[in-house]
């Protein structure tokens, strides 16, 4: 036997047992998170001797649980982490939710399959009965688009009401694409700050350019562009924008360019003059050939143009003045550049933002999401910047956490709507449920039907009982109530949630349901357990990322 | 139609006409264009400029005009608050409060905008919002009564603005439209961002845009194009639908609606050569053709669009037409 598997083996009966130690460990740690009331878990700091840190998020609490001492019961642990840690990743909330589900199905099946279910027939039932879940879901969706009704959405994740408002009013304005960067703050509040155009993290290549000293920044007017990812090393590979920008009566030019040397440099600099022609040079945007040439496709349908790349071999020879973009103002600083009002093609901007949506919504792959929704934001024409104060360090980290979580949940439910919230709309999937169960006589898929009618109601008993409220009570007034009813805990009253804007972003509660479900259904099927001593598997997050459209 | 009046203005080509919602009784009316801005305080017979008290050494392109709204209920109390007309320039917003005979100028983020279109909240008195759509810079927003400008194009991706419609109910809705080169935008905040809506973009550029009266309980916007198509939304903007029955010629230059009874609206639609007019929401139409009806580029009735209620009309040789309908 290797090192790596010094630790015998684990066979049923206990791996059931071992496995549902573990996972009841990790969820009954998670499980005070979950609704408005959700109290912290404080997680010992080993590394230094600061004291514990206070945590109420259910990914984060999961990713600081490295190792449980039971290498047998850690297995089942590792199993829910990892799923948490994954929906953490794709949504940024609903770890608690997901949790709480997973502990529901997951024991029920365990019973049913120890008095003699078969546990894959379970596990192919559950997936149905899944799936009618989330058409339920689906169902109860509803697109949310206004500002109040965004710092809604916002206020059931974070419960801070001035952080629910600026992020209403925020993606009111800026849109459920738009750009939003979360940086700390210098005050004790928040501030929030809006900008016109689109900028890029990239400077000018030379200080000499500066036209203002003062604020070390330079603006053009009607400026023409000239996009590129060459490298120039020679003046003379330049010269040709200068004479053509010169012979079509061109003021002021923007060169984008992943290098200009200096010889190249000090020509643009000798022909920049005020009274004959404004030149500045910036780095072409973007890390490696991928980036800069997603940059310069979008800057070019922005600004009209032609983007001379270095992988087809473009040079400058032979530039003519159509070739160059024009924008109505463009800026720059040492340290980043931008264009307002960019002069292509609008419908072709149009044309093109669809398909980068298109793209977005169809890829499961997390990390192009990420670079499409930046490309999107960027294009949208603005963005904005939320800045959180605080009296502490610790205060500052612990509200721009929640500001970024919150404000992922809430473009999420731009984008893909809200359903009622506090767990009612995963109560109100029973009757679908029940439905199922009516219509098979199937023991296995009557009993997969049944576990998942139980655990639809879980999330609402624990945001109750967390709220510390009875669970069984106040589920029986939701009942009595109707549809759409639910418990608002912080009212202590059976209340009309949609109505009374309790929601929650969909693809939260969606996403957080398929892994919490799956994983249950899944789980199920093992057998045996074979431990790794290996450790950094633990400490890494799930990869790849990838996102399941739901 | 009755018979049509016409004089020379002057001006090259008129882009813009307006008249006081008091025509009937004080003959008040202005016309914009490329020279500069014409007045007349005869219901539209003699023309005189309307900047010579500023002194300017060239002309001052001017395409866009607007009353503010309750001018004529101010007029009539003689109050000083709202009697204000604005104009719309190249690099900046004019506004009056003494009938065009002086003005004070706005200057607008450079570089200059040229300013396209006028629309000023029916609750201006309250929030004092204007708003300003030019040609390249999108929409540029006053809250101080045209004090001082901040452009406000958040998701607006066609900066290229034409035409500029606000909800009567603003102060509850906070809706206002734009029609652009590539279809129609739709801000519910105010102005300070913008949605595309389905508008298809292939049928723009959209020239003008009228809003129901009745917009609260309807959500009826109808949006006049280049390739003079008529479309209607009756659901805010969300879905179009080209009005079937139209089919007068030429670009549809102006949009305008009065609402006859609870059921059915009147719309006037004023192309380069017709004015079409429709008592019962855009089903049947009746259109008005004639040889001096050619070129007309705007349009203004500030006795609404019933039968017998004046127009004027403004031309691309400089005249304006006034006529009943």
């Amino acid at each position: 036997m290797s090192n790596n598997l010094r630790l015998p083996p684990v066979f049923q009966p206990t791996t059931y047992r071992a496995f549902m130690a573990g996972a009841d460990r990790i969820v009954a740690t998670i499980r005070p998170t979950l609704g408005p009331v959700a109290r912290t878990v404080a997680i010992q700091r080993p590394l230094d001797q600061r004291g514990p840190e206070l945590l109420d998020n259910g990914g984060v609490i999961a990713k600081r649980i490295i190792q449980l001492p039971d290498y047998r019961a850690d297995v089942g642990a590792m199993f829910v982490r990892d799923m948490l840690w994954r929906l953490q990743e794709q949504e940024g909330d609903g770890t608690a939710t997901a949790a709480v589900l997973f502990q529901a199905t997951f024991n029920e099946g365990v019973r049913l399959v120890a008095a003699g279910l078969n546990a894959r027939r379970l596990q192919g039932f559950l997936e149905e009965g899944i799936e009618v879940i989330l058409n339920e879901l689906r169902r109860q969706t509803v697109p949310v688009n206004d500002a109040h009704h965004l710092a809604q959405v916002a206020f059931t994740v974070c419960q801070d009401r001035e952080l629910s408002d600026l992020l209403g009013e925020i993606f009111d304005i800026v849109g459920g694409y738009g750009r939003l960067e979360i940086r700390e703050g210098s005050s004790r509040g928040l501030e929030r700050e809006y900008v016109e155009g689109i900028y890029w993290e990239r400077g000018l290549l030379s200080r000499q350019m500066v036209a203002d000293p003062q604020r070390l920044r330079s603006e053009l007017e009607d400026a023409a562009i000239v996009l590129s990812d060459l490298n120039i090393q020679e003046p003379q590979q330049i010269l040709p924008v200068l004479v053509t920008a010169f012979q079509a009566g061109l003021k002021r030019l923007l060169i984008v360019a992943d290098e200009i040397a200096d010889s190249a440099l000090s020509l643009l600099l000798a022909n920049s003059k005020p009274d004959h022609m404004q030149i500045l040079a910036v780095k072409t945007p973007g890390f490696g050939r991928e980036q800069q040439a997603d940059f310069l496709v979008d800057a070019a349908v922005l600004c009209g143009g032609r983007p001379f790349l270095r992988a087809t071999g473009d040079t400058f020879k032979a530039i003519r003045s159509e070739d160059f973009g024009r924008a109505r103002r463009v800026w720059a600083d040492l340290r980043s550049f931008g264009l307002i009002g960019g002069m292509g093609d609008p419908r072709q901007l149009r044309r093109h933002l669809a398909a980068l949506r298109a793209a977005h919504s169809e890829t499961d792959d997390l990390a192009l999401r990420g670079k499409l929704h930046e490309r999107i934001g960027r294009l949208m024409g603005g963005s904005a910047t939320l800045r959180v104060g605080g009296v502490t360090v610790r205060d500052i980290e612990a509200r721009k956490e929640l500001a970024e979580r919150t404000a992922a949940a809430v473009r999420g439910a731009m984008q893909e709507g809200v359903v009622p919230g506090g767990g009612v709309a995963l109560l109100a999937c029973r009757p679908a449920l029940q439905r199922c169960i009516d219509a098979t006589h199937d023991p296995e898929a009557r009993a997969a039907y049944r576990i998942l009618l139980r655990a639809v109601a879980e999330p609402l008993r624990t945001i109750v009982a967390n709220a510390g409220y009875d669970p069984s009570d106040a589920l029986a007034e939701v009942r009595m109530a109707g549809p759409d009813y639910g418990f608002d805990v912080l009212t202590g009253r059976v209340t009309a949630m949609g109505a009374a804007g309790i929601t929650d972003p969909a693809n939260v509660v969606k996403a957080a349901t398929y892994a919490g479900l799956t994983s249950a259904a899944l789980a199920l099927t093992i057998d045996v357990m074979v431990h790794r001593t290996e450790q950094p598997a633990h400490a890494t997050p799930p990869s790849p990322a990838r996102r399941k459209r739901l | 139609m009755t018979r049509i009046t016409q004089a020379a203005t002057g001006l090259g080509a008129i882009q813009a006409v307006a008249a006081s919602p008091t025509f009937a009784q004080d003959g008040l009316c202005f016309a914009a264009g490329s020279d500069g801005l014409r007045v007349s305080t005869d219901g539209g017979i003699i023309w005189r400029d309307a900047y010579a008290t500023l002194g300017l050494r060239a002309p001052l392109t001017t395409a866009a005009l607007a009353f503010s709204p309750s001018y004529a209920q101010d007029r009539v109390q003689r109050a000083e608050g709202d009697r204000t007309i604005f104009a719309g320039a190249v690099g900046g917003v004019l506004r009056s409060h003494d009938e065009g005979q002086t003005w004070r100028i706005a200057s607008l983020p450079s570089p200059p905008p040229f300013v396209t279109a006028l629309a000023v909240s029916p609750h201006y008195l309250e929030d004092g919002l204007v708003f300003a759509g030019t040609m390249e810079d999108g929409v540029l927003r006053s809250w101080d009564r045209g004090d001082s400008w901040a452009a406000w194009n958040f998701g607006l991706l066609d900066l290229n603005v034409y035409a500029l419609a606000i909800s009567p109910e603003f102060a509850r809705d906070d809706t206002l439209y734009v029609g652009v080169d590539s279809g129609v935008f739709r801000s519910s905040n105010g102005g300070r961002a913008w949605r595309e809506t389905s508008f298809p973009m292939e049928c723009a550029p959209v020239l003008s845009l009228a809003i129901s009266p009745n917009f609260a309980a309807d959500g009826v916007i109808f949006a006049g194009t280049e390739a003079s198509e008529l479309w209607m939304s009756a659901d805010r903007g969300v879905t179009w639908r080209g009005l079937s029955g139209w089919e007068a010629p030429g670009p549809i230059n102006a949009l305008m609606l009065a609402p006859t009874d609870a059921q059915e609206l009147a719309i006037l639609a004023v192309t380069d050569a017709a004015l079409c007019l429709s008592q019962d929401g855009g089903a049947s139409w009746q259109v008005q053709c004639s040889a001096e009806l050619r070129g007309v580029t705007c349009a203004a009735a500030p006795a609404g669009v019933e039968p017998g209620a004046q127009v004027l009309l403004g031309t691309g040789d400089g005249r304006v037409l006034v006529c009943a309908l």
